[in-house]
Formats: structure tokens, C-alpha cells, sequence
């Protein structure tokens, strides 16, 4: 019995030190744990709409988003739909259609915790769907002996045109209110196929913009969007900084 | 702030590059039918320069088409090469071109007008946005209904080399002379 005693006692003694050593171990640290949003962030070219209401040739819509992948990764794309009359000196046509690019960015921008300020770089892949008419042509003639030639009236419709470019993108967004950022981009792009028409050209590509008879192309848009967050994640200390302490 | 406007200003160095496209003057576009002189008498094929041509479209009132663009007084509408370049009509409804060709124009008594008319289909190319579209021609002319003859042909046998007409380094007439 007095042995009993002793074992009960000593058991005692090593499970208080036990739990006394587990309540060392919950101290509960003081700074709040860093949070990091993640969401999905959706604009409109604030560009093509503005030409919309100041130009009569012209009537595009261009939206926006991205979404945030890791601290520097976005996925990104744009999607859009342009109607364009171009009046060029022998040629009047237009050109209808949509198209959508896909990539992604990367910010360069170092942000303070829960900003999402971007000075980016970025790889598109764009693919556009339109039709072109032509509506007025002139005959070249650098012989002009029997008069100049005439403006003919055409009228041909060219449907189901496709091209597909990627493009480089290189731009900025910044916060200018809670949620809300202003950008602007620029862009390099570089056909990759285009469907031509019979006796026509594509002079003209949704999203890609105007042609410059060889592959390249460029473009710009300046935009406003909404940050709409959907999601937080704790942000774990590194590894390394666990170590030091 | 200094990339901003780095940018702005190559963003509007594109914007103005819209409208300063200009046709190349090499640029194949609609061509003139190519007459190549060939002498009669040779045995073999021997090319042959006229002398003082002169080519006149009807409806032109007179007005010779010009062969020498350097030459300021009426010696401008004188061919005295191996090959003339005549332009054709090309209206949405014309079909055929008569010239008046005219040897040794100018020089009484030996003045020799023949008149030739050429007959063809024509339909538009697209070039270029710079250059538009091009008319190109099929000529439908047999060899025996170009030339109208009279007491004194100076052209003793005319035939067609390419009747498609594409561009203007081909010869697409051939004329002994």
C-alpha cells in the first residue's frame, strides 16, 4: 500500500509537469497573423468606350479581370466587341466581331500587405472571330490617260474570318480608392494565323487592331475596375524566419 | 511617372502612323497592254523600233497617249522605242479600247494611221490597303480581228503573245512592222 501511494505520487508529479510544460507552449502571440485577399478583379476599357460615344465609325466594348493566383501571378483576360468603319484613302470597310485574349501578369510591384497595385508584364493569347464588308473601293491607276478612277461601290461581305495572335502586355494598376483601380496597358502582338478573305485582306482584326501587312500589331487600352475579394489566407511565417527566433 | 509619359509618348508615336501609308510606285497595279515591234523582213524573231508612233484612243479628241514624260512640247506623244505601253479602258461597262496608231506622225506624206481595237474581260485584284485594287484583263481578241485593215496597213501582222494581262514586264501584242 505505501508503495502504491509513492507510484500514485510521483505519476502525479510527471503529468503536472507535463501539462505545465503544454501551457508554456500555447502562449498566444499578441500580433494579429497577417491576411492576404484574394479575388477577382473586373474593369472596362474605359477607352474603347469612350471612342464609342466620340466617334462615329466606331462602337467597341472591352471587359476586363483578373484574378489573383499567387502573391505575383494573375491569371488575366479581356474580352471584347468591336464594329469599326475604317475610311482610308482607296478602301471603306467594316469590320465586325469579338474576340477574347487569356494570359496571365506578373507584378513586379513589391505591395504593402493587402494591396493590389501592379506594375505588370504579361502573355496573352487572343483570338478573334469577325467579319469584314467592304463598302467602297478605288481602282488604282498610275496611268491615268482615260481620267482617274472612279470610286466603286462594293458592298461584298466576307463572314466567318478568324485570327489568333499573342500578344505582350506591359501596364500598371493602381488603387484609387477602397477596391477601385485605374490602369492602362500596352501591347505588342504577333499574329500567329489569320483567315483572309478572297480578294480582300484583313485590314482590320477585333483586338488585335489595325494590320500593318506583316504580323505585327499593337494596341492599349486604359481601364477601371472593382475589386471584388472572395477569399483570405493567413500568410505562415517562412521557414527560415521560424528558425532565427 | 517617367515610364507613364515613356509610354504616352510611344502609345501616340503609334497613333500617328495611321494615316501616312503611300502606294509604292513598284507596286504591280493595273497594267497597260505592252506592244512589242518586231521587224517583217527578219528571219528570225528581231526587234524593231518605230518611228515617231503616235497612239491615239477614240474619244480622246486627238490626245495621244504619252510615251515621253520628260519631253515638254507635243514630242511627248512620239514613241520611237521597241515598245509602247497603251492603258485600257476599264469602266464598270467597258469592254473594248480602239486605238489609232499612228507611224511617222508629224511628217507630211509619210504619216500611215492603222487602227487596232482590242476587245477583253476585266476584274479587280485586292493589292494593298496603300494601293487599293488593281484591274487585271483577259484580251478576247483573236489574232485576225485586232487590226482593221485598209489600202495601206504599215502594221503587216499583229498577234497576241499572252492574252491575260497581269502585269507589265510581259509582252502581250506583238507587231511586225
Amino acid at each position: 500500500m505505501k508503495y502504491i501511494l509513492k507510484l500514485n505520487y510521483s505519476f502525479l508529479l510527471v503529468l503536472l509537469s507535463v501539462l505545465g510544460q503544454a501551457q508554456e507552449v500555447k502562449k498566444v502571440d499578441s500580433i494579429k497573423p497577417k491576411t492576404e485577399r484574394y479575388g477577382l478583379r473586373l474593369g472596362v476599357d474605359l477607352f474603347k468606350l469612350s471612342r464609342t460615344f466620340t466617334e462615329k465609325d466606331y462602337r467597341g466594348l472591352e471587359l476586363v479581370g483578373d484574378f489573383k493566383l499567387t502573391r505575383k501571378h494573375y491569371l488575366a483576360a479581356e474580352i471584347g466587341n468591336e464594329n469599326k468603319t475604317v475610311d482610308d484613302a482607296r478602301l471603306n470597310f467594316t469590320t465586325k466581331g469579338t474576340y477574347i485574349k487569356a494570359g496571365f501578369d506578373y507584378n513586379a510591384y513589391q505591395n504593402w500587405l493587402g494591396m493590389h497595385n501592379m506594375i505588370y508584364v504579361g502573355l496573352r493569347y487572343g483570338v478573334s472571330t469577325f467579319s469584314q464588308t467592304l463598302n467602297t473601293f478605288s481602282v488604282y491607276n498610275p496611268h491615268p490617260y482615260f481620267g482617274a478612277s472612279p470610286t466603286l461601290v462594293s458592298g461584298d461581305k466576307y463572314d466567318g474570318l478568324s485570327a489568333q495572335w499573342i500578344e505582350v502586355v506591359a501596364g500598371v494598376k493602381a488603387e484609387i480608392v477602397q477596391n477601385l483601380y485605374v490602369g492602362f496597358s500596352l501591347r505588342l502582338n504577333n499574329l500567329i494565323t489569320n483567315k483572309t478573305p478572297e480578294n480582300f485582306d484583313n485590314l482590320y482584326i477585333p483586338g488585335f487592331n489595325r494590320t500593318y501587312g506583316g504580323k505585327f500589331g499593337a494596341g492599349f487600352n486604359y481601364t477601371i475596375s472593382y475589386f471584388v475579394p472572395i477569399f483570405k489566407t493567413t500568410l505562415k511565417p517562412k521557414e527560415s524566419e521560424a528558425k532565427k527566433k | 511617372m517617367k515610364k507613364i509619359v515613356l509610354l504616352l509618348v510611344v502609345v501616340f508615336s503609334f497613333l500617328g502612323c495611321e494615316k501616312d501609308d503611300i502606294c509604292d510606285a513598284n507596286t504591280p497595279t493595273t497594267p497597260r497592254l505592252v506592244i512589242e515591234f518586231y521587224d517583217n523582213n527578219a528571219p528570225l524573231a528581231t526587234t524593231k523600233a518605230v518611228t515617231k508612233l503616235k497612239a491615239v484612243a477614240d474619244g480622246m479628241n486627238g490626245v495621244g497617249v504619252v510615251f515621253n514624260t520628260t519631253a515638254t512640247d507635243d514630242s511627248k506623244y512620239l514613241s520611237n522605242d521597241k515598245k509602247i505601253y497603251l492603258p485600257l479602258r476599264a469602266g464598270v461597262d467597258e469592254f473594248s479600247t480602239t486605238y489609232s496608231l499612228t507611224l511617222n506622225s508629224g511628217v507630211v506624206g509619210s504619216e500611215n494611221t492603222d487602227k487596232v481595237t482590242f476587245t477583253y474581260s476585266h476584274y479587280n485584284v485586292f493589292v494593298s490597303r496603300a494601293c487599293g485594287y488593281k484591274t487585271l484583263f483577259d484580251l478576247t481578241n483573236t489574232n485576225t480581228n485586232i487590226l482593221t485593215a485598209d489600202s495601206n496597213n504599215w502594221i503587216k501582222d499583229i498577234s497576241i503573245n499572252k492574252a491575260n494581262l497581269e502585269s507589265e514586264n510581259e509582252v502581250h501584242i506583238k507587231i511586225k512592222l
